[in-house]
């Protein structure tokens, strides 16, 4: 990857700072955010895990790595973690197959994308939850259906079929741009050289997928490593994974050492995943498309019946998931599901009143949130790539260590170091606002990043050769060109501000809490009807927001430009 | 191996465009391409030379018409079950595999013996001039070894037909001239019949035995390249092949095919007319600039009068524009001596190399 901006000399010293004294503020009052939210949470946390009394120890270490049950919750979370991220690759890869090479009709197209985005962007655990009301002891298929009684949907099983459907359309997304990008000329001379589509597939389809399903793996690896809430509903005692034990360390003994020290077992395989993506996977791409050919007409490199396979596959998903989704939004509007369907809004009545401050708090941190989020990825972003100070790359590397980071680190994180002084921030919306900023923030970097990167600096150039000043060229030609990825920025910090719990279940208090976390409480008070009224008011909201802001998109996107990054980041 | 023949019958192949509605690529096309020939789809892009390539090779399927290799009706089958070599104007190399395992794929899917397809794999990397690449992956290697890569991976399964799509479009232009020599000897070689695409008049009358010049999806010409210079069958082929000056003329006698017409008001023998035109008719007369000759005024005598607008010196020849009344010619003059240019502002006589002009009938928008 060409590095766009200039290298600073090194002779050149402190002049960038007297040469632009805005930019520097800028830069140091970055630098200071980033070290209060980032650096100073993580150095608490690893603090906390190795000082004892004033002294180094590892005792904290060595009495959970001692502890029969968290070592066997710490394999379990590998386990179910890679089998997430083998079968959610695999269905991610059908879907990504189907629709680059199905020649589907383009509505089918808008359909699967449509349906694929549900689990993206409902809270996290919707899916459990619907999985609780359809398997569970008075479940719509095992009670109502198979008059099945005693049966328990707890377990690794339900947690993986779960977390597969939450996450496969993570492998979705990234999976269909490589299929999309492999130049159709390359199968079609496999073919004219005798191959038959099968073993084209074989031979060169999937050879040139490998780093794109190995990139997909890890995504998937590291969601399901990250993922708090769908154990907490769906595994039960029989099968602990680790961020489940940290919160009960927590929450349940009070013991913020024991969960940290968890926390950081997590940091092990997050990590590994981190650095194996960033330095293995993504210097295997192999690049396909030069001159003519990306253009051609892909020729018919499916036979028929592969594609009634492949297109009836995807269908049963896509009926899995709005199945689930219509179960819940049914259990919304019944007495008690399982028990008494009788139709009903009390569920709806529920949360505007007991629940009110749950969604107020939600929705002002959220707005809260949208703002700065988007402003900090973008002006991160844009002087990260275009501005030339010290510590330019290392800012970069820092400011995605929250994103990068399962959420349970980060808010034991964020816990340890905000709730005593000399930053006592607990119980504030400071710290929930801030956590969100610094944990979803990040996507807007990415997206600035890589639109900037596109944008040769000749363009900027151009504009300045014609006349226009510095000032008139980042308004007409820089800020139109990024304003894409403020709105993405936006996008996503408002969606997971509204779905987010890992990190923030640890951070709400008797003055401010969360949506996510009151469907959590409801969940195990076993008052499914509001939790299920909760979960559809924040899908609903979430689809309203992300209908404005692609809205608002439209009008900021050059024509015949590419379309921007999904709204849900890389 | 035999060669075959390739036949493509009334082939047509229609798609929907956003603006334009129903398109052609192709229309009608017919062509017959005999065994060991090597034919030219010649024409400017669009013009459906391309689909017409892709349909031969299976890549798509014609709305209509078919494809007959070797005698066998291909039209339904698909790319693998025809044995044909192709090679993209991009490579089309397969990214992951090296330079050999490349050339060996279509060898393996044969399910050639190892030692065998090793030592074809070598012998076929020596003949394109690139023996010892074996280990290499494409990424490592120039566009002009990636396209000899790409042509060896096409002739080693021994096609029966090779096919072309504009391959040497992505070379600079020393490398086109030498890559299009290279190709025209390996096919001479091997005999194997071939079809080949480009929109590049020079490389076509270059490498081929005949060329099919198309247009709008159809072919409007086919022939050997001195017939369509010396003969093009309408003004699109006349202008698409070399350089032209059409002048109207009118016709002041027909007889036997040959007459007279009057062209700048000179009065100038035909040795063909078109069968249709009488005396009185407009034509238009096909001038190629090095028809056309030059003469300082003082030795002009009664031919047409012009003034030099524009010189341009090329060494081996000097290319004139001279303005004559309304219409601008182009002149290239090769035999021109130091003492013998032009300048700019000459008054000159415009004198017509006769009497083998081709003659177009006037055509109607």
């Amino acid at each position: 990857m060409a590095s766009v901006a200039p290298a600073a000399g090194p002779a050149r010293g402190l002049a960038w700072a007297r040469q632009d004294p805005a930019l520097s503020a800028t830069v140091l009052v970055l630098w200071l955010l980033l070290g209060l939210f980032v650096v100073f949470p993580l150095a608490m946390l690893t603090a906390r895990v190795f000082w004892d009394g004033g002294h180094f120890s590892v005792a904290g270490i060595g009495a959970i790595l001692t502890d029969r049950h968290q070592v066997q919750a710490f394999w379990n979370s590998l386990l179910l973690a890679t089998l997430v991220g083998l079968l959610g690759t695999l269905v991610g890869f059908v879907f990504a197959f189907t629709v680059a090479r199905g020649g589907l009709p383009r509505w089918v197209v808008t359909a699967i994308d449509g349906a694929v985005l549900l689990p993206l962007i409902s809270p996290p655990f919707t899916t459990a939850i619907a999985m609780v009301f359809s398997f569970g002891p008075r479940g719509l298929i095992t009670y109502e259906l198979l008059g099945l009684k005693g049966v328990t949907v707890y377990g690794m099983t339900s947690t993986l079929f779960s977390e597969a459907l939450t996450y496969f359309p993570i492998a979705y997304l990234a999976l269909r741009p490589i299929l999309a990008a492999i130049d159709s000329n390359i199968e079609g001379m496999a073919m004219s050289l005798g191959a038959s589509r099968m073993r084209v597939f074989r031979t060169v389809t999937l050879p040139l997928c490998i780093p794109g399903l190995a990139n997909s793996f890890l995504l998937l690896f590291a969601a399901s490593l990250a993922d708090f809430a769908t154990p907490l509903i769906l595994a039960g005692n029989a099968f602990p994974v680790l961020p489940t034990q940290a919160f009960l360390q927590i929450t349940g003994m009070f013991d913020l050492r024991g969960g940290a020290v968890l926390s950081l077992v997590l940091l092990v395989p997050a990590v590994a995943v981190f650095v194996l993506q960033r330095y293995w996977v993504s210097q295997r791409f192999y690049v396909t498309v030069t001159g003519k050919g990306a253009g051609q007409q892909p020729f018919e490199s499916v036979a028929p019946w592969v594609r009634w396979a492949l297109v009836g596959a995807c269908l049963a998903v896509t009926i899995v998931i709005v199945y689930l989704y219509a179960l819940l939004l049914y259990a919304s509007l019944v007495m008690a599901f399982g028990a008494n369907h009788a139709f009903t809004l009390r569920h709806y009545g529920v949360i505007f009143t007991e629940g009110l401050k749950a969604i107020k708090d939600t929705l002002l941190i959220a707005g809260f949130s949208m703002p700065l989020g988007g402003l900090y990825g973008v002006l991160l972003g844009y002087l990260v790539v275009r501005k030339v100070f010290p510590g330019r790359r290392t800012m970069e590397v820092v400011s995605m260590v929250n994103y990068a980071l399962p959420g349970t680190i980060v808010g034991i994180a964020y816990l340890i170091a905000f709730n005593d002084p000399p930053v006592e921030l607990a119980g504030t919306a400071l710290v929930i606002v801030a956590c969100y900023v610094f944990r979803y923030g990040p996507t807007g970097i990415r997206t600035t990043i890589a639109l900037l990167q596109q944008i040769d600096r000749s363009l900027e150039e151009a504009s300045q050769s014609l006349g226009a000043a510095s000032g008139t060229t980042f308004r007409r030609v820089t800020l139109p060109l990024i304003l894409p990825a403020f709105f993405a920025g936006l996008g996503v910090v408002f969606i997971r501000s509204m779905t987010a719990i890992s990190a923030t279940i640890f951070l709400v208090s008797i003055s401010w809490t969360l949506i996510t976390v009151k469907i959590l409480e409801n969940m195990t008070e076993l008052s499914l009807g509001p939790a299920a009224a909760f979960s559809v008011l924040v899908i609903v909201i979430v689809f309203v927001v992300i209908g404005a802001i692609s809205w608002g998109l439209r009008f900021f996107r050059a024509p015949g430009s590419e379309p921007v990054t999904s709204l849900l980041g890389g | 191996m035999e060669a075959v023949g390739v036949r493509v019958e009334g082939v047509s192949k229609r798609y929907s465009h956003k603006v334009k509605g129903e398109v052609y690529a192709a229309r009608d096309v017919t062509l017959d391409v005999r065994p060991g020939e090597f034919v030219t789809m010649l024409g400017p892009s669009g013009c459906g030379k391309t689909t017409t390539l892709r349909i031969i090779a299976g890549f798509e399927t014609p709305d209509a018409g078919r494809v007959v290799i070797g005698g066998r009706d291909v039209t339904h089958d698909l790319a693998n079950q025809r044995n044909i070599g192709f090679v993209f104007q991009n490579y089309a190399l397969f990214p992951h595999l090296s330079i050999g395992e490349n050339v060996a794929y279509g060898l393996r899917v044969r399910n050639v013996a190892a030692a065998e397809i090793e030592r074809r794999v070598r012998e076929v990397l020596a003949l394109v001039g690139l023996a010892g690449y074996e280990h290499q992956f494409s990424n490592q290697l120039s566009g002009g070894e990636q396209q000899r890569v790409a042509l060896a991976r096409a002739i080693v399964i021994r096609p029966q037909v090779l096919l072309f799509d504009e391959p040497l479009s992505n070379l600079d232009a020393k490398l086109r001239v030498a890559m299009r020599q290279e190709i025209r000897d390996l096919q001479r070689r091997l005999a194997i019949t071939t079809v080949y695409v480009t929109h590049d008049q020079e490389e076509a009358m270059a490498v081929s035995d005949r060329i099919a010049v198309m247009n709008q999806g159809s072919i409007v010409q086919e022939g050997s390249a001195d017939d369509l210079y010396y003969r093009p069958a309408s003004a699109f082929v006349a202008q698409f092949i070399g350089r032209v000056n059409l002048l109207p003329a009118r016709v002041e006698a027909a007889s036997g095919g040959g007459g007279e017409v009057t062209v700048l008001g000179h009065r100038l023998a035909v040795a063909a007319l078109p069968a249709a035109a009488r005396a009185g008719d407009t034509v238009r007369l096909v001038l190629r600039p090095e028809a056309i000759a030059v003469r300082p005024a003082q030795d002009a005598g009664t031919l047409p009068q012009g003034t030099v607008a524009g010189r341009m010196f090329l060494g081996e020849k000097v290319e004139y524009l001279v303005r004559c009344g309304e219409m601008a010619l182009q002149v290239v003059s090769y035999d021109a001596r130091p003492g013998d240019l032009l300048a700019e502002g000459a008054p000159v006589g415009v004198d017509f190399k006769g009497p083998d002009i081709p003659v177009l009938p006037e055509e109607r928008p």
